[in-house]
């Protein structure tokens, strides 16, 4: 048995996705967050979604933060492409009200944690 | 006045360019062709945009993250709590060849498996399933780096075997004095 030793990360010579350094990664992930923040108001009246403003603006920054540990530009630039696509599925309201509700995973059961409860329901 | 008709000169140029360009593409018996004809869109572009392209084709040094699940689409709950064994399958304790045993392999957890109640047959929900140990690897390392990349957590099981060298040689079969007469396994 080996024990898991990290891969080193390497620098390499890569093409570019749309941005050349972090920093224009950066300022292209504060304007897709402006630009989803700016269409809450929207998003909460045309699909009639049963979350307040306050709910919907915690989601967005819930969504940016699970990538906060990606330090890849490209892989930042991919995300941010498919958050601009996302974002304009909801405003020419390409989605419905259901994709809009699948952010919040309701109908998701939480896996069991605590040893009795993963017991009960027969995972080990 | 005349800034404003410079300033509007370079683009009528390039229009008409453009024009030429995509007439001259399409205008030479376009019932003849077997392919529609690339135009050359670049000339209707403006400098900013220009600039934007020109920028993207060149090869930038940037630190490559290792780990590409972000972006790949597959689920969060088949990345975070999959765990993959990476392995040598073992021998066949009887007489069959050892050729089979020269690629690494990756085998998932299991997941659950039920008895479907139509057929009687078994059945998954577990999509990456019909992966394990299939999918073959020449080194440990590529297949570690496989795992790396989808975000898998992973432990190797095997450990790598070396082939036992022998003198291959003819005339040693004969010999009175040596033990030449080994298993080929």
């Amino acid at each position: 048995m080996a024990a898991k030793e990290p891969v080193k990360r390497v620098i390499q010579q890569v093409r570019p996705i749309l941005s050349l350094d972090r920093d224009e990664a950066r300022r292209r992930v504060l304007n897709l967050y402006k630009a989803w923040y700016r269409t809450i108001p929207f998003i909460v009246d045309k699909f009639d979604i049963p979350k307040s403003e306050e709910q919907c603006k915690s989601k967005l920054r819930e969504m940016f933060l699970r990538h906060k540990e990606v330090s890849d530009v490209r892989v930042i630039d991919m995300l941010v492409i498919k958050g601009q696509m996302e974002l304009k599925e909801c405003t020419k309201q390409w989605k419905q009200k259901g994709h809009v509700m699948n952010y919040w995973q309701e109908t998701v059961e939480p896996k069991p944690a605590d040893f009795l409860s993963k017991f009960m329901s027969g995972q080990n | 006045m005349m800034a404003g008709m410079l300033r509007r000169l370079p683009k009528s140029v390039v229009s008409l360019k453009w024009y030429q360009n995509s007439v001259s593409a399409y205008s030479s018996d376009a019932l003849k062709q077997k392919e529609a004809p690339i135009v050359d869109n670049s000339v209707i572009l403006d400098d900013k945009e220009m600039k934007e392209r020109e920028k993207l084709t060149h090869l930038v040094n940037l630190p490559k993250e290792k780990t590409l699940a972000s972006i790949n689409g597959v689920p969060e709950e088949h990345v975070k709590d999959r765990r993959v064994r990476i392995f040598i399958p073992a021998k066949n304790a009887m007489q069959s060849g050892t050729n089979n045993l020269n690629t690494w392999r990756i085998e998932f957890d299991n997941r659950e498996r039920w008895e479907n109640p139509l057929m009687g047959w078994s059945s998954s929900a577990d999509p990456l399933s019909n992966m394990s140990g299939v999918v073959e690897f020449n080194t440990k390392e590529e297949a570690i780096n496989h795992c790396e990349k989808n975000g898998w957590k992973w432990l190797v099981s095997s450990e790598e075997r070396k082939k036992k060298e022998r003198v291959k040689n003819y005339g040693v079969n004969f010999s009175w004095d040596k033990r030449t007469r080994v298993s080929t396994k």
